[in-house]
């Protein structure tokens, strides 16, 4: 079964000083996957300044905007619609050969293929003895430690918005367990990865008929590499596997390689960006 | 009146037998390339020397080529220290070192190409993964990018010493944005100006031809399609401590010399900003680091790159000389499995001899540094220029001290190697008025392109002015010699 999305994301950018020339690159356009289909794209910005695709260095599509005339506000808007295939999160589960698959993570040719994502970066580092926050179970699957640490963060973290920002690192969430979506993630990368799972970080939209938390903000999730089944996404902000209500646009190491919003704008003075994101679902 | 006494220019010269002179035999007898350049000089007195080495000079201040020393406070513009009395290097020995020099730069080419894809070397147990995992400058944006014409280190700068058991030694691959190689040709004009006699009376290799050959190289790599690049030079900007060199390239390939903002990029395509209207990049000889290159992808800070520039290299419409992400490589802690990274892709014994090299990551090697500083130098892994260097032999107690915490710190971040000792060339030095002996090193300059390779024959000499000085930096007061390859 399958249903459609229709996806809007807006920004605005008001300036103190005239901009004399920008440059922005938005990577918000959902990927093309296994489960989801992208039907259109409409793009408008409020300058009608030039647009064009390109691709960010991972391989995601990316909206390029250059403004080349003065301005202090930019209003800019994006509407995806998209097919999502339903899908069952557990029905991919075989039967796993538990032994051989912690040795394989152990293994050098595995953490050769998936070093990126074994790497630690700025906003997964664990601060030092908090390595054996989560240690798994070796007596169950990676995917059952996963699904614990899944829960164990969501009920470690206190969702709470305003407290923490784009550049918070792990030291302040263990010392004070409130935030978004992005800690959750970072957090979840971070003790996977302590336990020699490829873990990376997922940028997308969330469609919250179903109460979840994630806001009317772009959501964050991770993605777990499991032998014998391949990337699976783990939401733990809600405790949830990530399922027909996820619908992803790009992954990275972290937060960094999937910011919604990168600019160049040459003007000096303050600037303030608000977005919004509304996710519909059109059966 | 009384004539002037002209005292012979190596009249006073003292030869320390325990250091490897490059011109005189522990007997005085100069060595054979010398003879006949002694003979030339021999009708000179010191205070010739003096008038012609100042003649020399002005012709580096007239050309205005200067760079800047960084420290703490403040930046100073200098002039490079030039010594007339060249460096010969008989055509014998050259063929070691040119083909020393390929080899590495093919290795590491090669290596680039691996890590970037296969990673074979790691899953062989070669290179340890850390290496690579730990290196801020492993891109992992390049993975799975096929530079253009398959090179990432198109342009190498391979630091050689003479040691004093008479071999040559590699003291570091430089291949993110080498720089010396104006000061080759200015030197050489330098030198020609001033002692055109004595130069004609030898067989030199010419280095004027480095900026063909670089324009060769870098048209080498054009991305597919293209049929005549358009190559562009891209600098930082005056401030930079090389902006002579990059106007000097630009202006001897023929080619623009841009900067950030000269330049944008429009559906992943690079064009130059011209008062005729954009014209199409295709090749650009990159001397900004990579974290610089373009703020959308890296650092966002930047002003000095182009925003999308990258995307534009990724999708093979523009070649970025040095590629992306070549840093890695140029990593001193790399540098020790030089000797295995030649036999693993080329099956080949090294040409070219490498220091032994302590890596304070692993334990014992580290007990071992800790305790032998004295007997050792100390380097950062990832700083250029010479800053960072600890000599132990220099040091007091209190000074090793810092440095043993230092690097028990962050043992990553340091390497160790035996004090080498440097060959020694006749240096003027002014404070004395006579010909001194002073430690040198070569920066050879080695090209890679696609089915091109070719190596400056020639280098730059680069002196270590202080008296018993090891680093021969420009950034730490070193001069240069002009130095002579000789044909056949």
């Amino acid at each position: 079964m399958s249903f459609e999305y229709s996806v809007t994301y807006s920004a605005e950018n008001n300036y103190e000083n005239p901009v004399e020339n920008a440059y922005w690159q938005f990577l918000i356009i959902p990927e093309n996957n296994d489960t989801q289909e992208l039907i259109s794209v409409e793009i408008k910005n409020s300058l009608e300044a030039k647009g064009g695709f390109s691709q960010n260095g991972f391989g995601f599509q990316t909206i390029r905007i250059n403004t080349s005339e003065r301005f202090q506000k930019i209003n800019f808007s994006a509407t995806f619609k998209l097919k999502k295939i339903s899908f069952n999160p557990f029905g991919q589960i075989p039967i796993f050969d538990i032994p051989s698959n912690y040795e394989l993570v152990k293994s050098l040719n595995f953490k050769v293929d998936h070093e990126p994502y074994l790497r630690e970066t700025k906003y997964t580092a664990l601060p030092a003895g908090s390595e054996n926050l989560f240690v798994f179970d070796t007596s169950i699957s990676i995917f059952e430690n996963l699904q614990k640490l899944n829960k164990w963060i969501y009920l470690f973290i206190h969702f709470n918005t305003g407290v923490t920002h784009v550049n918070t690192l792990l030291e302040e969430i263990i010392n004070n367990p409130e935030g978004v979506c992005q800690d959750f993630t970072h957090l979840f990368c971070a003790l996977a990865k302590a336990n020699n799972i490829p873990t990376r970080y997922v940028s997308g939209y969330l469609h919250q008929g179903n109460g979840y938390f994630g806001d009317s903000q772009m959501h964050a999730w991770a993605e777990a590499y499991i032998p014998q089944v391949g990337w699976i996404g783990f939401d733990p902000t809600n405790n949830l596997l990530v399922n027909d209500n996820h619908i992803k646009v790009a992954h990275g190491k972290d937060y960094n390689d999937c910011s919604p919003l990168k600019g160049v704008v040459y003007s000096q003075g303050a600037n303030k960006t608000s977005h919004s994101v509304e996710v519909q679902a059109e059966q | 009146m009384k004539p002037e006494v002209k005292k012979p220019i190596f009249s006073s010269y003292i030869n320390n037998p325990a250091l490897f002179d490059e011109v005189f035999n522990n007997d005085g007898a100069a060595k054979n390339v010398y003879q006949k350049l002694l003979d030339l000089y021999g009708d000179h007195s010191i205070q010739d020397y003096v008038q012609l080495n100042n003649k020399a000079k002005s012709s580096f201040f007239n050309q205005g080529i200067t760079f800047q020393v960084y420290d703490n406070k403040e930046t100073q513009e200098k002039i490079f220290p030039f010594d007339l009395f060249p460096r010969i290097i008989d055509e014998d020995e050259w063929e070691i070192i040119e083909r020393g020099a390929v080899q590495r730069s093919r290795a590491l080419n090669l290596f680039l190409w691996d890590i970037y894809h296969d990673k074979k070397i790691i899953k062989d147990g070669i290179v340890p993964l850390d290496l690579i995992s730990s290196s801020a400058n492993y891109l992992h944006q390049m993975i799975g990018v096929d530079p253009p014409g398959g090179i990432y280190n198109h342009i190498s700068g391979t630091d050689i010493i003479k040691h004093s058991d008479g071999n040559y030694y590699v003291l570091e691959d430089n291949i993110r944005c080498p720089s010396g190689v104006s000061y080759v040709i200015c030197n050489r004009t330098a030198l020609k100006r001033a002692l055109f006699g004595v130069f004609n009376h030898y067989k030199t290799h010419s280095v004027t031809n480095y900026a063909e050959n670089l324009l060769d190289i870098l048209e080498s790599v054009k991305p597919k399609g293209v049929d005549v690049p358009n190559c562009v030079v891209i600098t930082p900007g005056m401030y930079n401590s090389a902006f002579y060199e990059h106007s000097y390239l630009a202006k001897a390939m023929g080619v623009e010399l841009v900067e950030g903002r000269d330049l944008f990029v429009e559906n992943d395509f690079v064009y130059m900003k011209t008062i005729r209207g954009p014209i199409k990049v295709d090749v650009i000889y990159r001397r900004v680091d990579d974290q610089y290159i373009d703020p959308l992808e890296f650092r966002a800070d930047s002003s000095l790159g182009v925003p999308g520039l990258f995307a534009a290299y990724i999708k093979g419409n523009v070649c970025l000389a040095n590629a992306p992400g070549t840093g890695v490589a140029d990593d001193k802690a790399i540098y020790t499995y030089m000797p295995k990274i030649i036999k693993y892709y080329l099956d080949e014994t090294p040409i070219l001899n490498n220091v032994h090299t302590y890596h304070c990551s692993r334990p014992n090697e580290l007990k071992y540094v800790l305790e032998h500083i004295h007997e050792l130098v100390v380097k950062p892994v990832d700083e250029a220029g010479g800053y960072g260097i600890s000599i132990g032999n220099r040091l007091s107690k209190a000074e090793i001290k810092v440095v043993q915490e230092e690097i028990k710190q962050n043992p990553r971040k340091y390497i160790a190697q035996p004090i080498m000792s440097l060959s020694v060339h006749p240096t003027y030095i002014d404070d004395s008025e006579s010909f001194e002996q002073r430690h040198v090193d070569l920066r050879t300059f080695t090209l890679l392109g696609n089915k091109k390779e070719f190596v400056l024959k020639g280098g730059l000499s680069r002196v270590a002015l202080k008296k018993g000085n090891l680093i021969v930096n420009s950034s730490q007061g070193g001069g240069s010699k002009d130095t002579w390859v000789l044909k056949k």
